[in-house]
C-alpha cells in the first residue's frame, strides 16, 4: 500500500513513551498553573466559554424547551390540588398585600424623616441561563451577559425572589454565576430575627449549611435568612431563604429561590470593590455607605453659622 | 485519490470528536444536574476505553488529549488533571492492545472497571493533596458505578451502531502492516 510522505509516523518503543510522557506533564503542569493562579486560568477558561457559547445558544434553546415541557408535564397530573392550593395561597397573599401597602407608605415616611440616600449604583441587568456547569459536581450557570454588559466579578445573582449565587468568571459575552449550593460558595449571612451572623457554606447538595453560628441554640427552623453584606461584595438584606433542621442538628437552609428551574437571572451592580493590595488591606475595609465626611470647610461654616446661639 | 483504509481511519477519528462534543453538549444543557441529585455515568470516559480496546488507531494522542482538554475547559473541571489521567490510562491500554484485543468481553469490563476505580482514586487524591474541596466519596463511587455499568451498553453501540470491532486476523492498517 502506498504511503503518503505526510502521513503521520507510528511513534514506538521509548520515542513514543517520551511524547506520551512531555504531554501527561504539559497537562499537569497546566493544573498546577490552574491550581496557584485560579483567576487567571479561570480567565482563560472564561474566553474558552465564551467561543464555544454562540453554539450553546442555538443548539441548546429547543432541546431546553423541550425538556421544560417535559418538566411541566409531570405537574400536570395533579392539576386541581395545584389549582386549589393557589387559590389558598392567593386569599392569604391578598392580607399581605394590604399590609404590605401600609408598611410601604409608613417606610416611605421613615425614609423621607430620615433623608436617606438610596445607593443610586444598585441597579441590575438580566441575563438568560445558557448552560450549567456540566458536571454533576460543580454547580454553576452560564449566562449571556458578559464584560460588554459591564458584568464584573464577585456581584450578586438572584432570581426574581431570592439570592442564587455569585458572579465567578467573566467572558467577553458570558459569566459563570456560582450557585450557593457549589462546593466553593461561601456567603455572609444574617438570621432573623435573632440577628446573628453565619456563612452559608455550600456543599453540593439541595440545602447548604449554615457554618459558624454564634448559639444555634437561639435559632428556630423558619428563620429567615438574608445576605449580610459582610465583606462588602453583596449587597445586604438580599432574601436568602429559610432555616431547616437537618438530621443530626445541622442547620441548614432551604433557599428561596427556584435553583431547579433557574432561566432569568437578575444580577446586582455593585460597588467597585478595592483591590486587596496587602494583606493589610485585608483588615481594614473602608466604610461602604454612608454620606461623606465633614471636611474642614464644612465644619468651620456650620461652626460659624452656630457661632451666635452658642456665644450667648 | 484517497485510499479506503485511511479514509476510515479519518471518519473514526472525526466521529470520536463528534460524539465527544455531543456529549459535551448534552451535559452543558440547563436541565437536570441540580444539587443533591446522584451523577450519572461518565459517557465520554466509557467511550474512550471502548474505542481504545477496538480501533486504538482512531484515537491518536493528541486528538484524545486536545478532545479531553477541552472538555476539562468546558466542563468546569480542574484544567488537565483529569484529561492527564485519561490520556495515561488510554495509553496503558494502547501498549497492551495485542493483549487486549484477545480478552473476552467480560475481562475487558474487569480491566476497564479497575482502571476507572484506579483513576478516581488518583484524582480523589491529587485533589486532596492539592487541598481542593471535593464531594464526598459516595457521589465519586455512584458515578464510578454508573460508568462501569454504562459500559457494555457503550460497547453494544460501538460495535453495532458505529460497526467498531476489534480487527479480526489479517487485517491491515493504514500502513500495511498487520494489526
Amino acid at each position: 500500500m502506498a504511503r503518503k510522505p505526510n502521513d503521520e509516523i507510528e511513534l514506538t518503543g521509548p520515542f513514543r513513551l517520551m511524547v506520551v510522557g512531555l504531554t501527561v506533564f504539559a497537562m499537569l503542569a497546566l493544573f498546577v498553573f490552574w491550581r496557584i493562579d485560579g483567576p487567571r486560568a479561570e480567565a482563560v477558561r472564561a474566553r474558552v466559554t465564551d467561543a464555544f457559547a454562540p453554539a450553546l445558544q442555538w443548539g441548546a434553546a429547543p432541546i431546553t424547551w423541550v425538556g421544560a415541557i417535559a418538566r411541566d408535564f409531570q405537574s400536570y397530573a395533579r392539576l386541581y390540588e395545584q389549582n386549589e392550593q393557589l387559590r389558598e395561597e392567593l386569599r392569604q397573599m391578598k392580607a399581605w398585600k394590604e399590609a404590605a401597602l401600609q408598611l410601604e407608605q409608613k417606610n416611605a415616611r421613615l425614609l423621607d424623616l430620615n433623608k436617606v440616600r438610596l445607593d443610586p449604583k444598585l441597579t441590575h441587568l438580566t441575563g438568560v441561563v445558557l448552560a450549567d456547569s456540566g458536571s454533576p459536581f460543580r454547580q454553576s450557570v452560564l449566562i449571556n451577559a458578559g464584560a460588554r454588559d459591564g458584568v464584573r466579578e464577585g456581584w450578586a445573582a438572584m432570581d426574581g425572589i431570592g439570592l442564587v449565587g455569585r458572579i465567578a468568571g467573566v467572558g467577553e459575552k458570558t459569566a459563570r454565576v456560582l450557585l450557593l449550593t457549589d462546593n466553593n460558595s461561601r456567603v455572609p449571612v444574617t438570621l432573623q430575627p435573632s440577628g446573628q451572623k453565619a456563612i452559608l457554606s455550600g456543599d453540593n447538595s439541595a440545602l447548604p449549611p449554615l457554618d459558624f453560628v454564634e448559639d444555634p441554640s437561639a435559632i428556630a427552623a423558619g428563620d429567615l435568612v438574608v445576605s449580610s453584606g459582610d465583606g462588602g461584595i453583596f449587597p445586604a438584606g438580599i432574601v436568602v431563604g429559610k432555616v431547616v433542621l437537618a438530621e443530626g442538628k445541622r442547620l441548614r437552609v432551604r433557599l428561596e429561590a427556584d435553583m431547579a428551574r433557574l432561566e432569568f437571572l437578575r444580577i446586582l451592580r455593585s460597588h467597585e470593590l478595592d483591590p486587596i493590595t496587602s494583606a493589610g488591606a485585608l483588615l481594614a475595609m473602608p466604610p461602604m455607605q454612608g454620606p461623606a465626611a465633614p471636611t474642614a470647610a464644612d465644619l468651620r461654616a456650620s461652626g460659624a453659622s452656630d457661632q451666635p446661639g452658642a456665644g450667648q | 485519490m484517497i485510499d479506503p483504509v485511511t479514509l476510515t481511519l479519518w471518519r473514526g477519528r472525526i466521529g470520536f470528536v463528534l460524539i465527544a462534543a455531543l456529549l459535551v453538549f448534552l451535559a452543558l444543557l440547563p436541565i437536570g444536574g441540580d444539587a443533591g441529585r446522584w451523577p450519572g455515568p461518565d459517557v465520554l470516559l466509557c467511550i474512550v476505553f471502548a474505542w481504545m480496546m477496538r480501533r486504538p488507531d482512531y484515537l491518536p494522542l493528541w486528538l484524545l488529549a486536545g478532545v479531553m482538554l477541552l472538555a476539562d475547559t468546558l466542563l468546569m473541571r480542574p484544567v488537565g488533571l483529569w484529561a492527564a489521567l485519561t490520556v495515561i490510562a488510554a495509553e496503558v491500554l494502547r501498549t497492551r492492545s495485542v493483549l487486549m484485543r484477545e480478552l473476552s468481553f467480560p475481562m475487558e469490563w474487569a480491566v476497564v472497571a479497575g482502571l476507572m476505580l484506579l483513576m478516581l482514586l488518583i484524582y480523589r487524591f491529587v485533589f486532596a493533596l492539592t487541598l481542593l474541596p471535593q464531594v464526598g466519596f459516595g457521589a465519586g463511587m455512584v458515578q464510578w458505578l454508573w460508568s462501569v455499568m454504562a459500559y457494555p451498553a457503550v460497547v453494544l453501540f460501538t460495535s453495532y451502531a458505529l460497526a467498531l470491532r476489534k480487527p479480526s486476523l489479517g487485517e491491515i492498517d493504514a500502513y500495511g502492516r498487520r494489526f
